[in-house]
């Protein structure tokens, strides 16, 4: 028995070309030698332990940080979400015309790691949830005339709130969303209602227990955005605004449990969404055929199979992560594995970035062309309105060629091998001190970030989806 | 380098080499398998037969490289627009009809094509550069 498999992505008129093999292999040999010479240039003293924070101009840093800014920004995020909700609920279910859906899933959820990346958290202003959840605590203190009582946060879950709504938020685009039973996607519809109750839950667990406690922990956008723009040379400290060094920051996001979840939680989604019509297509159809056989209707059967696949990948991500931190642990003179499993997670943050460019950088240049062009014109996608007199522009497929598309996405995956040995380096020579111990515990973290930056190459020159 | 991390680095070196060679084997072999048309000028033009409103055979496979012309023929036993995504050409075909594309290669990427109505893909056409 065999069937026909609706797959297909939402508002991807174009996939990219896989990447050629020629190019697989330098990518792959440049890595090793990088590598290799990262075992022999390592220094003695960690670098990256303090962040080096110079405070900006004292003007500059009040102005922009001062509360009408907040509040405008706020608004703007409040605004932004209200508006993608209203475009959800009451505009063309064609995903690719209708104002949600890029607007959430390319627009929010890859502007933000790539700008935080460059700027350091430029989420925060604009969280709509934060500035609701603010914005009800301030008007709760004035007319009380104390603060909000709030519940202790359970500190043993820490971040895995996030991790597992993070899953959650790429399961519902590519999962529930590519399986709709014909290729239409994730219905702007559906988007929408997961936008609602997301927002009533994040915003019950603000009253719960506090913004931004949970912001810290629990609110996935935060998390997530939070967590790429500890690589960023910009920071707010103090209520000061400053300049950092690039990458250091990361050395202490690690602190709360389940922050290495969240990362591998990261890998493993992007890994997951490029394999599905790749690496894994012929797995996913056997297990899809295997299910729809038993007597699941095909719907449910492909979902089934997809989120299987998907829970495959993060226990497999997670697993080559646990793999180096037991041969770690192995070292003389080696921290308890506890700590060792915290301590190195900020290490994949630059893996987990290089993979999202690699698999969404082309995405994101040619649906903001949509997304500033005729989503912005006619954000119902009704073809009635004509805002800006952009309704009718199209995407310009020609913007990228196919070779600049792979050396950034090659380029993007050698700068992360990079920038994760780096941090793993720095961090090896705080835990031991020593330096021929720290490098041989390397070793290890070597073989891990080669093993996710060859598994990211073949995934890219299988296919991408 | 002391012998302990000699090892190592010489089986880093032999996974990095096998992985290297298993994925050059492995693509090479993906490509061939999905070169269905070579796409030269005047080359015979490949049909798509939709039956039942879904194509003949699953979803059908055209690779060409940049600047060749692309051609193919859909015969459709329903009504419906056949949508070239990404080109962005539109065609619509009566239930026992068909239509021609004929169109320069100009874009690089992978693109569908479907049957607009019934959200069908019946197309999946690759342009190399």
């Amino acid at each position: 028995m065999s069937f026909f498999l609706p797959l297909a992505h939402a508002l991807v008129a174009r996939k990219d070309l896989p990447v050629p093999a020629w190019l697989f292999a330098w990518g792959a040999s440049l890595v090793l030698i990088v590598s290799f010479f990262a075992l022999s240039a390592g220094w003695r003293k960690p670098r990256f332990e303090d962040e080096k924070w110079r405070p900006l101009s004292e003007r500059f840093s009040r102005a922009l940080l001062s509360l009408p800014v907040q509040v405008l920004c706020g608004a703007a995020g409040v605004l932004l979400l209200g508006f993608s909700i209203y475009a959800g609920l009451h505009g063309t279910e064609a995903p690719d015309r209708n104002f949600a859906l890029t607007f959430i899933f390319v627009t929010a959820w890859l502007g933000f790691p790539f700008f935080s990346v460059v700027f350091g958290d430029v989420f925060r202003p604009f969280n709509p949830w934060r500035a609701v959840g603010r914005a009800v605590g301030g008007a709760f203190a004035l007319v009380a005339g104390q603060r909000s009582a709030h519940l202790r946060y359970p500190e043993r879950l820490g971040r895995w709130p996030a991790a597992i709504g993070l899953l959650a938020v790429v399961w519902l685009e590519v999962v529930y969303g590519a399986s709709g039973g014909v290729a239409v996607g994730l219905s702007p519809h559906a988007c929408a209602v997961a936008a609602l109750v997301y927002s009533f839950y994040t915003l019950a667990m603000m009253a719960l227990f506090g913004v931004e406690k949970w912001c810290e922990t629990g609110e996935i956008f935060s998390v997530y955005f939070g967590m790429f723009s500890q690589l960023g040379g910009f920071g707010v400290k103090d209520g000061r605004l400053g300049r950092r060094l690039p990458l250091a920051a990361s050395t202490h996001w690690a602190s709360l449990p389940g922050s290495a979840a969240v990362v591998i939680a990261s890998i493993a989604s992007t890994s997951f969404d490029g394999a599905q019509e790749g690496a894994l297509k012929d797995a996913i159809v056997q297990t899809f055929e295997w299910l729809a056989e038993t007597g699941l209707n095909l719907t449910t059967s492909l979902r089934l199979a997809d989120t299987i696949f998907m829970a495959i990948c993060f226990v497999g991500v997670g697993l080559v992560y646990m793999i180096g931190v037991r041969g770690m642990s192995t070292v003389r003179g080696a921290p308890p594995l506890r700590e060792l499993r915290r301590g190195f997670a900020h290490t994949l943050i630059p893996i987990a970035f290089a993979y999202l460019v690699a698999h969404y950088f082309s995405l994101f240049v040619f649906q903001e062309q949509a997304q500033f062009g005729y989503l912005l014109s006619d954000p119902l996608g009704t073809a009635t309105t004509d805002l800006f007199g952009t309704a009718s522009n199209g995407i310009d497929f020609k913007l990228l060629s196919a070779n600049a598309i792979w050396y950034v996405q090659v380029g993007a995956l050698v700068v992360g091998h990079v920038a994760g040995l780096t941090l793993a380096h720095d961090r090896a020579i705080t835990y031991w001190g020593d330096y021929r111990q720290a490098a041989r515990s390397q070793y290890w973290m070597l073989a891990v970030m080669v093993a996710f930056t060859c598994f990211g190459l073949y995934l890219l020159s299988v296919a991408n989806a | 380098m002391n012998s302990n991390t000699t090892r190592v680095v010489a089986g880093i070196v032999v996974v990095v080499v096998a992985v290297v060679l298993f994925a050059v084997l492995s693509s090479g072999g993906d490509d061939s398998s999905k070169t269905t048309q070579s796409g030269k000028n005047g080359s015979p033009i490949t049909t798509i037969e939709i039956k039942h409103g879904k194509p003949v055979g699953g979803i059908a496979q055209l690779t060409y490289n940049e600047g060749e012309q692309v051609r193919f023929k859909v015969d459709s036993d329903v009504s419906d627009e056949v949508h070239m995504h990404g080109y962005d050409i539109m065609k619509d075909v009566k239930a026992g009809g068909s239509v021609t594309f004929d169109f320069p290669a100009t874009l690089e990427g992978v693109f569908e094509a479907e049957l607009e109505d019934r959200k069908e893909q019946i197309l999946e056409l690759t342009v190399n550069p």
